[in-house]
């Protein structure tokens, strides 16, 4: 018992730790964004106004957004405004809180990011364990060129492809928009119950699934699979096979758990990479996103609007990070926080 | 001590040191190892077929690039057709020799069929693979030297160096990749040379995480506190030991960082931001053909065909190098 809440205490100790820990990385990134948003050349108030503005407007929107300030002084001020929790305003969407416009967006890429994991894990594991456990036998061979080739295409394409097919010629899921499945009915078209809803939101949803998916389902099973050959040739596993206990029993008591460690690693460290992915989906689909989004302030040097989502990108891949030390260290009691050295 | 030479996974990595005149038998051993390292590569499957799929793509890349920079287009147009224009006449939208669409009949003269301009696809296809190759070959090879360094001497020094470097790069891993490059291309510039040097910095934290985990465990080796005994400087040090020993991790990594970094171009490409039109790269043709998916969807199938292509050539010699050059995985096959 005692030893359960000691335990509680240095997991509650190691995330607070690691969260200051990435303190210096928060910062890092709004400094990195920042002065890359004001190296691009051009005014972003010219951009707002347009070609109608003339200098005495510029000057008004430039006081306005602070654009009349130095460049250290509008950072610093930027930074100020984070700390309290204000993201500041998009210039682009004319003068709307940062915050509002990423809460209004979130949603939308979350469900698609959670969706593709749960598409990859949930098919890429049974794969990966039968591969292992088949190994060099035809099933072998193929799972492992489907993962060669899933790792190696384009996520784009593979959208543009299932367009082409499953709405262009079979005509059977929406080629564009996402739903999400507790949008109000009034708000959906062509929809007047809840059923009617998350119907349309599945069918939206199948599509950018599996575009953004396939490259994770890919990584995951070639990892999973060498994870398990690994895990099945350590000592303890012959042991247990000497003892007669059968190869199902192994594999799933014995074996499983132990091989899932790589796993949460990679997938953790994926989740970047799934965000650059998620741009590029929502393109595909004209999912209005987080990914559009930071396609609009770019285009548009919005780069409160910018900084703020990448700033919201970087807090949600180091939270993810600390799950998944925090998950390798349930799955895996020997791992230690650090604090008794080893 | 430093005469000790059984270190066989050593004599395995030591392929990059070059041999000097006054060779001793250590360096020797190290060659050997080289060619048995080699010998080992050749011997995977996997890692021939994929230098085959590299050999093609190189060889087309190469006659692409030699005709555009030295020829400026004209050995295309002399005995094919100009990959940047439209003959007089021809027709748009054209599918691909044996099938039909509303556009016409798919002819000899343009195999896979024409874009929405009327230029052959395939000879797009051809010059596009020059902007794939050079920008995945460059962009790696500027992530590859700056993450060495930066990974060798944070891992070497550790401590508060340690500390800032691996800060840093974690804030540039933070920020995913592709949005990285966009606006450090919105900042600079959207033409090729900005995507390799802007993909180049994004994949330098790759690198540094591996070499400083390598140097971490080579850090404490024997030789290396032999070479600091005798007084060798740190940064000789660091470049004649350290970073040799680590490298055969690298070299996997930086084959695969390759497939990585054509996907990357490709998507950027995709979005706007890269080679600019009417120079043709895989990503924009992709772009390009989404307009017209239904009338004509063959126009976006084969630039996702050249990329998968390529990809799969240096995933599979990645793998193969793996397998032959990391003893531990040899159950793993």
């Amino acid at each position: 018992m005692g030893q359960a809440s000691s335990a509680h205490m240095r997991m509650a100790k190691y995330t607070i730790r690691r969260l200051l820990q990435a303190l210096p990385v928060f910062i890092g990134i709004t400094v990195i964004t920042f002065f890359l948003i004001n190296a691009i050349p051009g005014d972003p108030a010219r951009i707002l106004l347009g070609p109608g503005g003339n200098a005495e407007m510029v000057e008004q929107v430039r006081a306005r957004y602070g654009l009349d300030q130095p460049l250290w002084k509008r950072y610093l001020n930027y930074l100020a405004g984070v700390l309290q929790g204000d993201l500041g305003t998009s210039i682009h969407f004319r003068g709307r809180p940062v915050v509002a416009k990423i809460l209004e967006r979130l949603p939308v890429t979350m469900l698609m990011m959670v969706s593709a994991f749960a598409f990859a894990i949930s098919t890429a594991i049974p794969l990966g364990i039968v591969a292992a456990n088949r190994r060099n036998k035809p099933t072998d061979h193929v799972s492992r060129v489907a993962a060669l080739i899933g790792v190696s295409t384009p996520s784009f394409w593979i959208g543009l492809m299932l367009i082409i097919v499953f709405s262009f010629h079979l005509d059977v899921l929406p080629a564009s928009g996402l739903i999400l499945p507790w949008a109000a009915p009034s708000a959906v078209e062509g929809a007047s119950t809840r059923s009617d809803v998350l119907l349309q939101a599945a069918q939206h949803l199948i599509m950018p699934t599996i575009t953004l998916g396939t490259l994770y389902m890919a990584a995951v099973m070639r990892i999973e699979r060498s994870s398990m050959l690994d895990v099945l040739n350590q000592p303890y596993i012959q042991l247990a096979r000497a003892y007669g206990v059968g190869e199902r029993t192994i594999l799933r008591k014995h074996a499983f758990q132990n091989a899932q460690l790589p796993i949460i690693t990679v997938l953790g460290l994926q989740l970047t990479s799934a965000f650059g992915g998620a741009v590029l989906t929502e393109t595909v689909f004209n999912i209005n996103g987080m990914g559009r989004l930071i396609i609009t302030g770019i285009n548009n040097q919005d780069y409160q609007l910018v900084m703020g989502t990448t700033l919201c990108f970087g807090v949600t891949f180091v939270i993810g990070v600390i799950i998944t030390d925090l998950l390798y260290a349930y799955i895996d009691p020997r791992v230690s926080y650090g604090e008794e050295a080893v | 001590m430093a005469t000790d030479n059984s270190l066989p996974q050593n004599v395995v990595r030591d392929e990059r040191r070059e041999l000097p005149e006054d060779a001793d038998e250590d360096e020797v051993e190290a060659r050997v190892g080289l060619r048995y390292a080699a010998s080992q590569v050749m011997a995977d499957p996997t890692a021939r077929v994929g230098m085959v799929f590299i050999a093609v793509m190189v060889a087309i890349a190469s006659f692409a690039a030699i005709d555009s920079y030295v020829f400026n287009y004209a050995l295309a147009g002399r005995f094919w057709h100009s990959p940047i224009q439209a003959q007089p006449g021809a027709t748009g939208l054209l599918p691909p020799v044996g099938f039909e669409n509303g556009y016409g009949q798919g002819t000899w003269k343009y195999p896979l069929g024409t874009d929405h301009r009327g230029r052959g696809i395939l000879v797009r296809l051809v010059y596009g693979s020059r902007i794939a190759m050079m920008v995945g070959i460059v962009s790696t090879g500027i992530g590859m030297s700056a993450g060495t360094i930066v990974g060798a001497v944070a891992g070497y020094y550790g401590g508060w160096i340690d500390d800032v470097l691996m800060r840093i790069v974690e804030t540039i891993y933070a920020i995913p990749f592709l949005i990285l490059v966009i606006a450090f291309m919105t900042a600079f510039g959207r033409d090729l040379q900005y995507a390799m040097v802007g993909v180049g910095l994004a994949s330098i934290p790759v690198f540094a995480r591996l070499i400083r985990s390598e140097v971490f465990s080579v850090r404490e080796e024997e030789y290396v506190e032999a070479a600091r005994a005798v007084g060798m400087k740190d940064r000789n040090i660091i470049l004649q030991n350290v970073i040799p020993n680590s490298f055969g991790p690298v070299v996997v990594q930086a084959t695969l960082q390759v497939g990585v970094n054509i996907l990357t171009v490709a998507g950027l490409s995709f979005l706007g931001f890269g080679a600019q039109p009417p120079t043709a790269s895989w990503g924009q043709m992709l772009a390009q053909s989404r307009g017209y998916m239904l009338p004509d969807p063959w126009f976006s199938v084969w630039p996702g065909l050249a990329i998968l292509f390529t990809v799969i050539g240096f995933n599979l010699l990645g793998d193969g190098l793996r397998d032959a050059l990391d003893p531990r995985l040899q159950n793993q096959r």
